[in-house]
């Protein structure tokens, strides 16, 4: 060990109270970033992941410009091969095709307009929750049944019940009346009101045939292993599709583009308050190098003047504030981690975060997100932010005048 | 003071000679456009039409049957195409339904649909119902009298009333002087020109004078629209009471 880091390590327990007071404030603000960047992280994957797993999926292979139109003649043609295709060449069995259009749905005395979906039975269930999601009944499970299954919310306004009919009425692909009667073998409660309220699922084969679809459907659901994996199957998939159909492979993002807003927004704001935190921290650090190298004043202008170069004695600063900031750093990510880690086992949660959760589809418990990023941004950021500190106090070593400075009382 | 008081006079004077003059401009107007819907309508009518949806890579045809009678009941059959034939629209008030005759059930259109497609057009359910609603739920200004072909045409403006269940900031209508609306522009709440039925051919019809083929296109789509072509139609005439039912609309009897 040189002489430098023994002196250093030697200096900054000269003080152990102040010492300890500094590295404290770093050491809680370390725990804080931790613990809240694991929340926020973990709370936008279940944000992502609740908001995509009921319908929309990771990707969706559609018509071009079928997701800003929804004209029921931008269709993928023949459908369900064209879905088989994908699954065989991704080799992903999360691969579902889809058919979707508008119509009039009406009991025997209400009647609401809803958006109607052909589903492959077989299939939806892998793209899906909301096959998992039916409270009354079952899933739909033949292809070409006239059955339907509906949302809570729809089948209160419509005033009907399991096994009874109802009536669609709407638009086929050639602008032709289509009108079909089916009946509700299933009821699913998502949660979500807008969902429960407008939609209904039938099986894509008898939706094909109610709206003259000739087995064209509209969209392919797409999902990947996991959130960190969809870029390299939208590759893969686009490499998969027919040329000269004007078919193309959506991300989540393209298809829903208020999610990641919302996510940004939050972040930005979220940056803001960790940045005054840091800044707090720095300060405090600051503070302390700056004091201790005041106090030493006449000790400096001594060893100076026996030929001492202000250089050696700023990196002494340096290093000493170095000592401080790893001590903060290390402290702070086994204490933060462990706390994190505690919560992220058994979930995290305050009076009133369901009620505001529910609006942002996440569940009433957040489990936070540990890892290398949530765990290493925020301690490194600080650590920095220290040492950035400590540049004011080892500079003024290089204006002290050693005769002046051992004058100092 | 003296000069005051003389320019408040003269604004006094101005406002009783321009209000009543005003006034009855609304009146004129509110005639116009009356006219014209009774023209179009009659007490009764009885008529066969086309109706043709155009879009940029497709075009559709339909042949329909229609009855109407007063302002407020209406029904529409179509004809043909074939796989088509049957579905029917009843309207009495502003109340719609629908008969599908390939599930052989009556829908009640809701209201919050009304401001949906018509059977798939660029018309919507309201416009097929709100026939005469424009009289009393809006204020008519005429806006100026041109002269077209031979014929004085009537600009006229129209608002809806506060209280009016309407989507639109206003309306304006060109009216001919022999009561045909040549034009009829629909302009949203931030004054946008959103579409318009234009009237392009003009013709004898069961001794009247109508608009034979009028097409309804949205402003920023102008290469989608949907024509109706009036092939026969006859006014003031008998029909039945029981014309204008649900049980006529799902058991047609004529």
């Amino acid at each position: 060990m040189s002489i430098t880091l023994r002196l250093a390590w030697r200096n900054i327990w000269r003080q152990p109270r102040r010492t300890w007071l500094t590295t404290g404030a770093m050491v809680f603000s370390n725990i804080l970033l931790v613990f809240l960047i694991s929340i926020q992280l973990g709370s936008y994957r279940m944000m992502i992941d609740n908001t995509l797993a009921p319908l929309t999926g990771h990707l969706q292979v559609q018509y071009e410009g079928y997701k800003d139109d929804q004209q029921i003649r931008q269709v993928v043609p023949a459908i369900r091969g064209f879905a088989a295709d994908i699954r065989r060449g991704l080799g992903l069995t999360s691969v579902a095709a889809r058919g979707a259009a508008f119509a009039l749905v009406s009991s025997e005395d209400r009647t609401y307009g809803v958006q109607v979906i052909g589903v492959e039975p077989e299939f939806e269930p892998l793209v899906s929750t909301l096959p998992g999601l039916v409270k009354e009944g079952r899933y739909l499970d033949d292809a070409a049944a006239p059955e339907v299954v509906i949302g809570t919310v729809l089948a209160g306004n419509l005033k009907v019940q399991l096994g009874d009919e109802l009536t669609l009425l709407g638009s086929g692909r050639d602008g032709s009346f289509a009108a079909a009667i089916v009946s509700i073998v299933g009821i699913f409660d998502s949660g979500m009101v807008a969902l429960d309220r407008s939609f209904a699922e039938m099986p894509l084969e008898f939706f094909q045939d109610t709206f003259a679809m000739e087995g064209a459907g509209h969209n392919v659901v797409i999902n990947a292993p996991d959130l960190f994996a969809v870029t390299t199957v939208q590759q893969q998939a686009q490499a998969l599709l027919p040329e000269a159909q004007d078919l193309i492979v959506y991300h989540w993002d393209d298809l829903l583009p208020g999610l990641q807003q919302a996510i940004q927004a939050d972040l930005a704001s979220a940056w803001f308050m960790y940045g005054v935190l840091v800044i707090l921290v720095a300060f405090s650090v600051l503070n302390t190098q700056l004091m201790s190298v005041l106090e030493r004043t006449r000790e400096f202008g001594i060893v100076m003047s026996l030929g001492l170069t202000p250089g050696r004695l700023g990196w002494l600063v340096i290093l000493e504030t170095t000592m401080l900031g790893l001590l903060g750093l290390g402290l702070g990510i086994f204490l933060g981690g462990l706390v994190t880690a505690w919560f992220a086992v058994n979930g995290f949660t305050y009076p009133g975060l369901d009620e505001m959760a529910v609006q942002f589809n996440l569940p009433d418990r957040i489990f936070p997100d540990l890892n290398a990023i949530s765990l290493l941004v925020g301690p490194v950021i600080v650590f920095v932010a220290s040492l950035v500190a400590a540049v004011y106090p080892a500079a003024r070593l290089h204006w002290l005048q050693p005769v002046q400075a051992m004058r100092v009382a | 003071m003296p000069i005051m008081r003389r320019v408040s006079l003269a604004a006094l004077l101005t406002l009783l000679v321009l209000s009543p003059a005003d006034g009855s401009a609304q009146e004129d107007a509110r005639d116009i456009i009356s006219a014209a819907v009774e023209h179009w309508r009659g007490t009764s009518s009885r008529g066969v039409f086309t109706m043709t949806i155009h879009r940029p890579d497709w075009e559709r045809a339909m042949s329909m049957r229609s009855w109407t009678r007063g302002e407020k009941d209406s029904l529409v059959r179509v004809t043909e195409p074939q796989r088509d034939a049957g579905n029917a629209t009843l309207t009495i008030d502003n109340n719609m339904w629908s008969f599908s005759p390939k599930v052989n059930r009556v829908i009640k259109m809701p209201s919050s649909m009304m401001n949906q497609s018509w059977m798939g057009s660029d018309f919507s359910n309201n416009d097929v119902t709100r026939g005469d609603d424009i009289i009393d739920e809006y204020e008519h200004t005429l806006l100026e009298t041109v002269q077209q072909n031979g014929h004085e045409v009537y600009v006229i403006e129209s608002i809806p009333r506060e209280d009016a269940a309407v989507v639109w900031g206003r309306e304006v209508l060109r009216i001919r002087d022999d009561n045909i609306v040549l034009e009829h522009s629909f302009y949203d709440q931030d004054n946008t020109l959103v579409k318009s039925l234009l009237s392009l051919e003009i013709d004898e019809r069961g001794g009247r004078t109508v608009a034979t083929r009028q097409r309804m296109a949205k402003t920023e789509t102008q290469d989608e629209w949907t024509e109706i072509y009036v092939e026969e139609m006859e006014f003031d005439i008998e029909l039945r009471d029981s014309l204008f039912t649900l049980s006529n609309l799902r058991n047609p009897r004529e």
